[in-house]
């Protein structure tokens, strides 16, 4: 059977129009789809049933027992932490913090090691965005800073940028000029019109020149800023200026590189003093499928979008302090639960090892390095394949994904419910 | 009155305590203090081995001694406004929040977030202090407003981000992007540091060592021979932060 319009559930793109051929519980081809989207579709590496570390092997355990187990586990923590959240669906990840309430606990998504920076520095001066669909229809400059679409987000450039005509952009390939500014050659900065070229960590400064730049102050430039000539600062800044319509995007390249947060709020600031000349917004580029929807229900019930600290009963929040990374850096957690997300293969070494440490349960359909750490795993139904839900596109847009088919899993809001009865009723 | 706080063996030793009740005020009337341990509840005598030596009729007759394993507890000295604290070891995170009057001694390293927004009182920290020292919370547009913090050693990155008032003396290293944000006080760093006072829009800044990755932004002003600390030195003078049309001064030693 073929379904049409499938929403893919890889990265931030959310891409809509996928078309899936399913067989039974297997799916056998997607097309419209990149390179990322088939591997998704297609994989089949998933855990059977719950497993339970016993020594050195694995005993199958039955879903009752590993959410008994799992409940206990958070129950008898002092400081459990609960982490993940961007692969599952914005219902799940609502159960989550619940749970983290509830047990008081840390709740922390994976904007912790992508784009936390960037939310730091929106609640610093804002954020001047617009939809995808802004830019697909009218932008005529297109500025990719810190960010690989090509590798990274595949369709970006297909579906709204480059390649893509517009309502008011009737050849965009023509029409649009391409800005992309990083450290390294990338596929994408092939495709530029314009490829600056940054010293690491030097965005911070050319984002500063440029601003100066824009508010006239061209005369206070020296000869060259981290790498880049100052007649190319110019030409930048004037390409920028003379936009009708301007879009940033900008990737973990900018929000990692040291500076993290003040890089961003200095790109927001660049975006607003162009937006003194002509139009201009700025988005970032989210990586992880769901986690804007992460952001977005930690926000609607906790007040805070990531790095949620409810031990005080309380929802606190300091990134740098309870942030997952940091938590688990320094020791302090002593449960951990991991819903939808692979910190083991993402998180420096040292958190790697106080996961191994402390009793870590992971709810998640595949076997990833983060089982190799885990005390308990749970496999669940895959959020866009066989569980159905709601996820947030990078741009802010809700997009409600669908069930292809019948499968044998539970998906990660009935385990997740499971749990919050069981912790419920022992809290009494 | 001296109130020595000794702290107790703990099972699991490097979960946090939260502690904003360890403030002079509150050992007057010896209250029924709670600190939190994870999210655990305790009373103070849970965590602690309390002494209590001598009388005092008043907070500013009221000195606390910290000693133990004192690196995990976060938020003493939180809004303190008399008195006297004395942390023997190292102390953790948000140490002297919105202190206004008082003192706190620190022997060891200090946390991040040391002096997070304080209105007055000092803070002399003998040994390193961690990202954030004087600065301001997440999304706060002022940090520091008054009363002097002094780190013995260096600093960390973000050094009084959102320093609006009051004086920050580093006398080592500072991370990157010290006085980021500025708009008033003073920042005295005393040994090198990266990308000084981005998007500063008032205040002065003077570094006595080398300021790596200057930001391109700044403006020279010429030089000026100053006397700090009752020394002459020969001063950069540079005003900024320009993208931002900024009146700060920064000065760099030549």
């Amino acid at each position: 059977m073929k379904i049409e319009d499938v929403v893919c559930s890889f990265c931030g793109c959310l891409c809509d129009d996928l078309v899936v051929e399913v067989e039974g519980t297997r799916v056998i081809s997607v097309e419209n789809g990149c390179t990322l989207a088939s591997e998704k579709f297609l994989g089949d590496h998933r855990l059977k049933t719950p497993i339970r570390r016993d020594g050195n092997s694995w005993t199958k355990i039955s879903y009752d027992e590993a959410i008994a187990e799992t409940a206990e586990i958070l129950l008898d923590a002092d400081r459990p932490l609960l982490y993940g959240w961007s692969g599952t669906f914005g219902e799940a990840q609502s159960v989550g913090v619940h749970l983290a309430e509830i047990l008081g606990a840390v709740i922390d998504n994976t904007s912790t090691v992508c784009h936390g920076p960037s939310i730091l520095a929106i609640q610093e001066v804002g954020h001047p965005g617009c939809t995808l669909g802004q830019v697909k229809n009218r932008a005529d400059v297109v500025v990719y800073w810190g960010a690989n679409p090509v590798d990274a987000h595949p369709r970006h450039m297909s579906r709204y940028t480059t390649y893509c005509d517009g309502f008011f952009r009737k050849d965009a390939f023509k029409d649009r000029k391409v800005i992309v500014v990083d450290v390294r050659d990338t596929e994408s900065s092939i495709l530029a019109d314009e490829f600056v070229k940054v010293n690491p960590g030097g965005d911070y400064a050319v984002l500063s020149a440029l601003r100066a730049i824009v508010r006239g102050k061209r005369g206070i430039i020296p000869p060259e800023v981290e790498g880049v000539s100052r007649e190319q600062l110019f030409r930048v800044a004037d390409i920028c200026m003379s936009a009708k319509f301007g879009a940033v995007f900008f990737g973990v390249g900018l929000t990692m590189a040291p500076g993290k947060n003040k890089n961003i709020r200095n790109a927001i600031e660049f975006t607003e003093e162009l937006s003194r000349h002509t139009k201009f917004t700025i988005s970032p580029m989210r990586g992880h499928w769901n986690v804007y929807g992460s952001n977005e229900v930690f926000t609607w019930i906790s007040g805070y979008p990531y790095a949620v600290d409810f031990a005080r009963g309380i929802a606190f929040y300091n990134p740098g302090e309870t942030t997952s990374v940091d938590i688990l850096k320094r020791g302090e957690c002593d449960a951990c639960l991991v819903v939808a997300s692979d910190p083991g293969a993402h998180f420096p070494k040292e958190c790697a090892e106080h996961l191994a440490r402390i009793p870590t349960v992971q709810i998640d359909p595949h076997v990833n390095v983060t089982t190799h750490l885990s005390r308990i795993q749970i496999p669940v139904a895959v959020a866009g394949i066989d569980a159905e839900g709601t996820a947030y596109r990078m741009d802010g847009v809700p997009i409600r994904t669908r069930k292809l088919f019948q499968g044998q899993y539970p998906d990660d809001f009935e385990v997740l419910e499971k749990i919050y009865a069981i912790v419920k009723e022992a809290k009494g | 009155m001296r109130v020595i706080l000794k702290t107790r063996p703990r099972a699991k030793p490097k979960i946090p305590i939260e502690a904003e009740e360890i403030i002079p005020q509150n050992f007057l009337r010896k209250n029924d203090i709670r600190v939190y341990e994870g999210n655990k509840e305790r009373a103070l005598d849970d965590l602690f081995f309390v002494t209590y030596e001598g009388p005092a009729v008043s907070p500013d007759q009221v000195e606390i001694v910290l000693t133990g394993d004192t690196g995990v507890i976060k938020r003493v000295g939180e809004y303190m406004n008399a008195g006297r604290i004395i942390i023997e070891g190292d102390i953790g995170m948000h140490c002297g929040n919105f202190m206004s009057a008082g003192e706190i001694l620190i022997r060891g390293n200090a946390d991040a977030w040391l002096g997070r927004e304080m209105r007055g009182g000092h803070i002399l920290c003998e040994g390193n202090s961690g990202h954030y020292c004087a600065a301001g919370y997440r999304g706060e547009k002022r940090g520091m407003r008054g009363g002097i913090v002094e780190v013995r050693g260096n600093s960390g990155d973000f050094t009084a981000e959102y320093l609006s008032g009051g004086e920050v003396i580093i006398h080592g290293d500072c991370g990157d992007l010290p006085g980021v944000e500025m708009r008033g006080g003073t920042l005295v760093i005393g040994g090198d540091c990266s990308r000084p006072c981005g998007n500063m829009t008032g205040g002065t800044c003077m570094i006595f060592g080398e300021a790596h990755k200057f930001l391109p932004t700044f403006r020279k002003n010429g030089t000026d021979d100053i006397v700090y600390a009752g020394k002459h030195y020969l001063m950069n003078l540079f005003r900024g932060d320009v993208a931002n049309r900024g009146k700060g001064t920064l000065m760099v030693r030549q």
